[in-house]
């Protein structure tokens, strides 16, 4: 028994530093506003994707919103907890097991950390003080020693994501920044500047699975892949992270019939830091092996050009609030298939592709990595 | 915030009759890849595991200069990965602000003052 899942409605806070508000407050946003979407009340179960929230923090969020005695399953996959949230969410409408389910992510980060997250001293290069930005740092500049980028072109993707957020009413930041500005930023972590980095978020989003009814304009998933990461070390060709990106993207694709992301008309990925948009892009396979940075400073990537790649404004721009940001892509996704997405809209977008990696585990080449593909009916 | 728990997760040094730093760490007997730690079985393919010393010398794959704060270290500072010869890649602390020379020449020098992994680096 396998049926279509359509994703029925979707729903975000607001992103951005907001210590004042709780977590249920974000949370009711964000489902609220999927909820209205679906035109539901209810759902027979939830997967709720979150890394650093409270333990039972679910089940204290749901409460405030009369959402008790259904299954509330929570699961932690680093940065794509929300996106492993609507995988699960997925399979267990498309199996049949529930009618209709909830994938909620939530995150307040500004009341976790002070600064940047802090390595998790357990792991042996979290120990030893290898925060995020350093890790993508690694990767940034193993590209600029091999040629494979340049700092400019690092810095486009800042420029980019920030130039699209301006017409992103729930993003953190915006702005019209030039390439100087973006390298002039202070330093975070070589040749990481500030303005190539994620800024420290808080908020929630969600999305109501149910099966596909038919109906026009139905938003409906083509495919859902999830993966975790394989020993990324010495023998790796690439630099972290791409190698589980390109594996769940084939997945991701191989399921959904698609020959290539080429052919999908818009895409959200994972941009915690600006490299991380170049890698991911060569690993979807959405442009050449070594394009992925020219392709950002030459307009292939952005609003008008010929793959747009994070319209809402990505992690940089709109925030990322680990748990939620997932969700938060999905959601963005979904308004632009529908051609709700106003002067950010990609024109007659139909195929939409969303992926999400994260995790700093050493050795792993990401703790989990999710793509998934999203089409308009 | 975490705070450590456990033993030290870091790759264990040991120094050789030579004189040489090396890491303490295991080969797998299926598919001989090398692993910085003390680990039961091979993370690339799941078979057993024996002891192997790893270093001193290797090459410097990436490296970056850390100027943020992160509880335990003092900013700045400069890291490496290091691919060990015929060895893992570890991640080690350089002496210094600056960005190791990535393709240079580095070895072991020990641990720094933090317990973290040190190596020198050819310039
Ligand atoms: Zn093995």
């Amino acid at each position: 028994m396998s049926a279509s899942v359509a994703v029925a409605g979707v729903g975000t806070s607001h992103f951005g530093r907001q210590p004042e508000r709780d977590l249920v407050a974000l949370a009711w946003d964000a489902v609220r506003e999927a909820f209205d979407d679906a035109g539901v009340e209810a759902v027979d179960a939830v997967w709720v994707g979150t890394v650093f929230a409270p333990a039972g923090v679910a089940q204290r969020v749901l409460r405030a919103m009369g959402i008790t005695g259904v299954p509330i399953i929570t699961v932690e996959n680093a940065c794509a907890s929300g996106t492993t949230a609507f995988v699960e969410a997925h399979e267990a409408v498309r199996t049949g097991r529930y009618g209709r389910v909830l994938a909620l992510g939530l995150e307040q980060m500004s009341t976790a950390f002070s600064g940047a997250i802090t390595p998790e001293t357990t792991d042996p290069e979290g120990r030893a003080g290898l925060a995020m930005p350093a890790m993508y740092a690694m990767s940034a500049a193993r590209y600029l020693h091999s040629g494979a980028a340049t700092a400019e072109q690092l810095a486009a993707v800042s420029v980019k994501n920030h130039a699209h957020a301006v017409h992103n009413p729930r993003a953190q930041y915006s702005g019209r920044y030039t390439v100087v500005e973006v390298l002039a930023s202070r330093m975070i972590a070589d040749p990481l500047t500030l303005l190539q980095c994620c800024p420290t978020s808080d908020g929630a989003a969600a999305a109501v699975l149910t099966a596909a009814t038919g109906g026009a304009g139905e938003v409906v998933v083509r495919s859902a892949a999830l993966r975790s990461g394989a020993p990324w070390n010495h023998r790796s060709p690439h630099v972290w992270g791409h190698d589980v990106v390109a594996d769940t993207a084939r997945d991701a694709l191989t399921a959904a019939g698609l020959d290539a992301a080429t052919d999908v008309d818009v895409v959200e990925v994972h941009d915690a830091f600006t490299i991380g948009e170049i890698v991911t892009t060569e690993a979807l396979g959405l442009v050449p092996p070594g394009d992925g940075g020219k392709a950002a400073a030459g307009g292939v990537t952005a609003l008008g050009g010929a793959h747009p790649v994070n319209p809402s404004g990505g992690l940089l721009s709109r925030g990322h609030p680990l748990g939620a940001t997932g969700l938060a892509q999905l959601a963005e996704i979904s308004w632009q298939l529908r051609g709700r997405c106003g002067a950010r809209q990609v024109d007659g977008a139909r195929l939409g592709l969303v992926e999400t990696m994260g995790g700093g585990v050493s050795v792993l080449d990401g703790n989990s990595c999710v793509v998934t593909v999203l089409e308009a009916r | 915030m975490s705070s450590p728990t456990g033993g030290d997760p870091r790759p264990e040094i040991h120094r050789t009759a030579q004189g040489d730093w090396v890491v303490v760490g295991r080969r797998c007997r299926a598919c001989a890849e090398p692993v910085a730690y003390a680990w039961p079985r091979c993370p690339a393919c799941a078979a057993a595991v024996e002891a192997a010393h790893f270093g001193p010398r290797g090459t410097v794959w990436s490296s970056t200069v850390v100027r943020i704060a992160v509880p335990g270290h003092t900013p700045p500072y400069s890291l490496a990965y290091v691919d060990l010869d015929d060895g893992p890649r570890v991640l080690a602390h350089v002496a210094g602000d600056e960005p190791a020379p990535i393709g240079r020449p580095a070895w072991l020098v020990g641990t720094s003052d933090a317990g973290d992994l040190q190596v020198e680096v050819d310039r």
